[in-house]
């Protein structure tokens, strides 16, 4: 903290008493503002919804390349035969009729920081004064040999939810019993660091009441992941052993695939799948690279307190893209950068200093219909970086009661239900 | 406006007093408040199921709830995991911000028949000599009942007829929560929030 001058201690206290029932009263004027927000998901719906509900004299775009949009969380639910597609798809009509955000229905294919501008793939111009990408990963293609946009029709990831979370339900429902699933698991950092382990689990909560005799074989790039006592003993208890994992050090680094026999290739090993699902490692989506938006190792770099890019100005970058700190790829992290990004943009806007951040992160998984599990996590703002505070979040307990573990599963499910409300309605 | 007051006074102080502390400035109550959303909906109005709305309630009960949780005096699954990561005069901002948010009345299909018949456990219970005026009223102690989430209400119901929860409830409200059976507790659940 550096010194609290007087006229610091008047803004606080002037910003403070208009907190009232909204908090965050901006205190000059933004009228007319452009805000440009690409990429509608758990961060880019949220930071245009809270700029509007922050200072409705912004005028908020959202751009989109799709019009609708399918949520990665609970998507292994999909997979596991307990939830349909359609319960997680959902559209932009309440944030254009209660918040006034106007919807645009259009692919970005170029960003023009020097001009402050973006073009579509169909050469129309969207100027903005701020802008919030929430792109989402990409994928590294040239990680794995074989393994392209075309093997994913074989081989899907379905790490991107949508039609190749349905081409992998269908190629799980139409394998013999008796069968072997294969998960490949990236390196860090990646998106939903749980997920991997959570879809292993899924998986075998459908083969276990349909194909009893399948087995679930994760290659991981890794020696070891998030939450890996919880599942283990989760894996276990509901599904014997079913499920294996086999970490890097042990031969599970996938080096090389063949999607015309299904053939996974490690530096030791080759694994002949019936069904294969590969999830490549990732970066920043490819218009936060083509930006220029990106550091040596794919992944942009921003100021923690703003999540604008310290590469170039007046450009955010929120979401999986983002280097947050210690913070996870995840839909919750996502929508909490979101929160602190949109006050932080308003006050710019409207010549204030940015707030002082707050942030959360909660991951729910299902492991079986009445077995649930959970890590949480709050931040602040440190010289670091963003850092959780210390003796808070952590996981669920190992020795959680039956009751406890299916709590988890009726809170995941009304985390999901109220955080797609935050964001669309 | 006393409120207002007390809460310029705590953040301020908070903020003069915390020296060598990393987080510097005071997180204005929006900004904690916000973080709330993600699982309990926008200004605390829940999407639903197991999720409670929290926007709405009574200032001074939600700032004991929070620091139950965070002390460890209030069971929960992730909420002691949570309130951890904030401070005393945090979890006041928090509870004053969800406090001033508009309660937004859950809506579910509902039944009539077990409406009913929980309008009359209500009655007969007792329930009403706290959670007077059909669970709309509320206080420090006493959480509004009326328009929360039914699946909310029996899951809490449950726990405190199967397990007891010392710091939640009075014993009395224990003693009668456990004549109850299943089918009334799902009942009294859902009369509360058909209320309005």
């Amino acid at each position: 903290m550096t010194t609290f001058s007087r006229r610091d201690f008047i803004r606080a206290a002037g910003a403070m008493s208009a907190l009232g029932a909204l908090g965050y009263i901006p205190t000059g004027s933004a009228k007319g503002a452009r805000v440009v927000v690409v990429g509608g998901g758990f961060g880019g719906a949220i930071a245009a919804k809270y700029i509007r509900m922050a200072d409705p004299s912004i005028d908020v775009r959202l751009i989109d390349k799709n019009g609708e949009y399918v949520t990665c969380p609970l998507s292994n639910e999909v997979l596991g035969g307990e939830r349909d597609i359609s319960s997680l798809t959902f559209d932009y009509r309440g944030l254009v009729k209660n918040h006034g955000v106007r919807f645009v229905k259009t692919e970005i294919s170029e960003i023009r920081a020097d001009q402050k501008y973006v073009k579509d793939t169909g050469g129309s111009k969207y100027r903005y004064d701020k802008l919030i990408l929430s792109p989402g990963i990409g994928f590294r293609w040239d990680a794995i040999e074989g393994y392209d946009e075309a093997a994913t029709e074989q081989m899907p990831h379905a790490w991107k939810a949508g039609p190749q979370t349905v081409l992998l339900r269908k190629q799980l429902e139409s394998m013999d019993d008796g069968g072997v699933f294969y998960i490949v698991a990236p390196p860090n950092p990646f998106r939903c660091p749980p997920g991997p382990y959570e879809r292993a689990a899924q998986v075998a909560h459908y083969f276990k009441h349909h194909k009893p005799k399948s087995k679930i074989i994760i290659l991981d790039a890794k020696d070891k992941f998030s939450k890996q006592g919880l599942f283990t003993q989760g894996w276990k208890t509901n599904y014997g052993d079913m499920i294996e994992w086999v970490s890097g050090a042990e031969g599970g680094i996938i080096e090389e695939v063949d999607p015309n026999t299904n053939t996974l290739i490690g530096q030791v090993d080759e694994f002949k799948a019936d069904v294969a699902n590969v999830i490549p490692p990732q970066k920043a989506a490819t218009i936060a690279e083509t930006a220029g938006l990106t550091n040596e190792k794919g992944w942009c770099p921003v100021d923690q307190r703003t999540f604008e890019s310290t590469l170039h100005k007046d450009v955010h970058v929120i979401g999986d893209s983002a280097i947050a700190g210690k913070m996870p790829k995840s839909g919750y992290a996502a929508n909490s950068q979101a929160k602190v990004c949109a006050q932080a943009v308003v006050a710019a806007l409207n010549g204030d200093p940015a707030p002082e951040p707050s942030y959360v992160n909660t991951c729910y998984s299902i492991i079986a219909p009445k077995y649930g599990i959970s890590v949480a996590a709050v931040y602040q703002l440190t010289d670091e970086g963003i850092m959780p505070v210390k003796g808070a979040g952590g996981l669920s307990s190992i020795e959680a009661s039956p009751r406890t573990r299916a709590l988890e599963v009726e809170y995941a499910n009304g985390w999901f239900t109220s955080i797609t409300s935050d964001m669309f309605t | 406006m006393r409120d207002r007051g007390l809460m310029i006074f705590a953040i301020l102080a908070g903020f003069l007093l915390c020296g060598s502390a990393t987080a510097s400035d005071p997180r204005n109550p929006s900004m904690l408040g916000n973080t709330c959303a993600g699982c309990h909906g926008t200004n605390g109005a829940s999407g639903g199921g197991a999720m409670p709305n929290i926007g709405g309630l009574d200032k001074l009960y939600l700032q004991e709830v929070l620091k139950q949780f965070k002390s460890g005096a209030r069971d929960s699954t992730i909420m002691g995991r949570i309130m951890r990561g904030y401070s005393d005069l945090e979890i006041n901002a928090i509870a004053s911000f969800m406090a001033r948010q508009e309660w937004v009345p859950a809506s579910f299909s509902e039944n009539s028949g077990q409406i009913a018949e929980g309008g009359k456990i209500h009655a007969s219970s007792q329930c009403d000599t706290c959670h007077k005026n059909d669970g709309r009223f509320q206080n420090d102690y006493t959480p509004r009942l009326a328009g929360q989430w039914p699946e909310y209400l029996y899951n809490m119901l449950a726990i405190f007829h199967d397990i007891g929860s010392p710091a939640s409830q009075p014993a009395e409200m224990r003693k009668r929560v456990q004549k109850l059976s299943q089918e009334e507790i799902e009942a009294v659940a859902n009369f509360y929030a058909a209320q309005r």
